[in-house]
């Protein structure tokens, strides 16, 4: 086990990987920027390091700065959490370099699985159905015109690093496309300092669900069962839960089983997120793999009682999983919804300020990630992230009943939330049938939903 | 800096001013540990300004703070403070526990300045890390040398890249708050900067301080 974990990240996630790193007895130290000095888990540490300016591309996202961090603070590894450096082959190649260990798979394991097109074509030899898509990153104009009417319109232009939303669009038209890029690569450019962009084919009412996948070095790999992420507003995922009411049992567990069987055959290491595309038959296809921790982990931890980031980390320093797929008992249902600074009746505009009151909803199978505090005042220069409301009962009618009673509950003052749209969804009579498919929101529309759940 | 320095802090602001690459530094540091406290004891108990004894390639000046105010004995406190701080190798920030600690980090950050408020007023200034890394001073840049805003008196090393560490403001090199070779985190206080009014006996053989105020830094 290491010595020392440098938390390189911040928000919830810092706080989670603190407490995970307390859980396995391991001191840890967390890497913060100047924005951030005030904020809850730099408060809560063990130790804590200013890292650079609140500008994330001389602090969060500076590798320089990062491992710097880790080794005049004595660290023997690196856990960058999810977004900023998580997923940076060249950072985890780096961090190797100065005889750390990045917290995830190995920089080999992610550059295997680094191009998205690649992996499709890697998963596809072990056996997954894919989903169509551009060969490798588009060079130009006219190849990606080219690539779209190969594969077909509509097409998603998805930008090759990072996730969240951020550089991809939906086109339906050669003249949609051509626009689109231009803004999807100045996007993808200022959000991941990367703009290569590729396609994939856009299936229309799809649902989003991705299998969480576990492999220790030794090849010994399991799943954690599924998660379904359909509930999204412009490609970000804003409710999450498990079981995924689009599939059958049978139907959950052949895919989950799919999903691990490949992962380990193509040589996969740590816990991964496989997502798949289902369309409204029921068939699925593979997209890409979540080389890290994602936001969505703890409904994976409230279904199956294991500690994701603790096994995250077990996995990283080298011990074994531990347990096999019959341990692994999936109990009940779980929902979590992203509490976002982002205000619901004003589409959807991001904020920040002081949080004049904070409560955090309790109750039985009420959990509630959060760095807030009353008095905290929300930085401007992140992601929109305030916190994360995750509520387990033992059916999904239940787990929503006890969801509905937890977000009346949740008090944030003073900063905008998106709150509101996770009430009407609770309302809504296609997400309680369990239908729904990740343009639900955008179809609708945000202002006509709200106002829909109003009225009654 | 050697405990001797510390423990005068109140009573007598001390400079050291060691001369000649040759001589070794455990030597000097011997000597001062040796003098110090005996010269602080003459400094005290005379009516003197200033005291300045050499003894070959060593030379220790001590002066009497202007007018022993309130102000003065904050910023030794302060510095006492810091210099704790950088006794700790590998560790930038302080390990205490709860709510005070976000408070015993802002005390390194430029935005504690900021607070206090009265930085620039009690005639001193401090240059900051730019980076995460290790701390060197430059070699030339010395207590008592004459500076200008955006004069390079240091670079903390991050990854084998020097990041220049600049004067925020023209004066006179006072106390380092960190040794050379120490952890910094960005943001440290690591340069004490006197402003050239505020000490009047500055040494004669650093460069001359322009009339015209040079330009302010920008890197706040």
């Amino acid at each position: 086990m290491f010595r020392k974990i440098l938390i390189a990240n911040r928000g919830e996630i810092a706080l989670r990987i603190l407490r995970a790193c307390r859980v396995l007895g391991v001191e840890s130290v967390v890497a913060y920027s100047e924005a951030d000095r005030e904020s809850l888990p730099v408060q809560l540490a063990d130790e804590a390091i200013c890292i650079g300016p609140a500008d994330a591309k001389r602090s969060y996202l500076s590798a320089s700065a990062v491992i710097s961090a880790a080794l005049v603070t004595g660290c023997d590894a690196i856990h960058p959490g999810y977004g900023f450096l998580s997923e940076d082959e060249s950072f985890a190649d780096v961090v190797a370099a100065h005889d750390l260990t990045f917290i995830g798979p190995s920089a080999a394991v992610l550059e295997k699985f680094g191009s998205k097109a690649g992996t499709r074509e890697l998963f596809a030899a072990h056996g997954l159905p894919t989903i169509p898509g551009s060969h490798g990153m588009l060079r130009d104009e006219l190849h990606a015109l080219g690539e779209a009417e190969r594969i077909g319109y509509p097409v998603l232009i998805k930008p090759s690093a990072g996730g969240g939303g951020k550089g991809m669009r939906m086109v339906r038209t050669a003249r949609e496309l051509e626009s689109a890029l231009r803004v999807c690569r100045s996007e993808a450019k200022a959000a991941f300092g990367d703009d290569s962009l590729y396609l994939e084919k856009w299936l229309d009412e799809n649902r989003h669900v991705e299998i969480q996948v576990a492999v220790d070095r030794y090849g010994h790999g399991v799943h954690l069962g599924e998660r379904d992420c359909s509930v999204q507003r412009r490609h970000q995922k804003i409710i999450e839960e498990a079981p995924t009411p689009a599939l059958s049992d049978a139907a959950r567990l052949e895919l989950a089983e799919l999903a691990s069987r490949a992962s380990v055959a193509a040589g996969y290491e740590n816990v991964g997120t496989l997502e798949f595309l289902v369309d409204a038959a029921g068939a699925f296809y593979f997209i890409e793999i979540n080389c890290r921790i994602q936001v969505e982990h703890p409904v994976t931890e409230m279904l199956t009682g294991i500690d994701m980031v603790a096994l995250q980390i077990r996995i990283a320093a080298g011990e074994p999983l531990g347990f096999s797929q019959p341990d692994v008992q999936l109990r009940g249902h779980a929902i979590e919804f992203r509490v976002n600074a982002e205000d619901a009746a004003h589409d959807f505009r991001p904020g920040a300020g002081l949080v004049e009151r904070y409560h955090a909803p309790g109750g039985p199978g009420v959990r509630m990630d959060s760095h807030l505090f009353s008095g905290y005042d929300v930085p401007p220069f992140y992601d929109s992230l305030l916190g994360k409301l995750i509520v387990w009962g033992p059916d999904r009618t239940t787990a929503i009943a006890r969801s509905r009673v937890a977000l009346d509950e949740l008090v944030v003052e003073g900063v905008a939330t998106n709150v509101a749209i996770h009430q009407a969804m609770l309302l809504n009579e296609t997400f309680l049938e369990g239908r729904m498919t990740t343009n639900l929101l955008d179809r609708v529309g945000s202002a006509a939903f709200l106002a829909a759940a109003a009225r009654g | 800096m050697p405990d001797a320095i510390r423990s005068e802090a109140h009573e007598a602001h001390a400079e050291a001013n060691a001369e000649g690459r040759a001589v070794d530094r455990a030597a000097i540091a011997e000597s001062i540990g040796e003098l110090l406290p005996a010269l602080i004891a003459k400094l005290g108990a005379t009516g003197l300004a200033e005291l300045e004894v050499r003894q070959d390639a060593l030379r220790i000046r001590l002066r009497r703070p202007v007018d022993g105010s309130a102000s003065r004995d904050r910023r030794s406190t302060d510095r006492t403070d810091r210099a704790d701080r950088g006794d700790r190798p590998g560790r930038a920030g302080s390990a205490a526990s709860g709510t005070s600690h976000p408070i015993g980090l802002s005390a390194v950050g430029p935005g504690r300045d900021g607070r206090e408020g009265g930085a620039r007023d009690d005639g001193r200034a401090v240059a900051t890390s730019p980076a995460v890394g290790i701390f060197q001073p430059r070699s030339s840049i010395r207590a008592g040398t004459r500076v200008r805003a955006g004069d390079r008196i240091g670079t903390v090393d991050m990854l084998g890249v020097p990041q220049d560490v600049v004067a925020p403001s023209d004066g006179v090199v006072g106390a380092n708050l960190v040794e050379p070779g120490d952890a910094v985190e960005y943001g440290q206080g690591l340069v004490v900067i006197e402003f050239a009014s505020a000490t009047p006996g500055a040494d004669p053989a650093g460069s001359p301080v322009a009339a015209a105020a040079a330009p302010a830094m920008t890197d706040r």
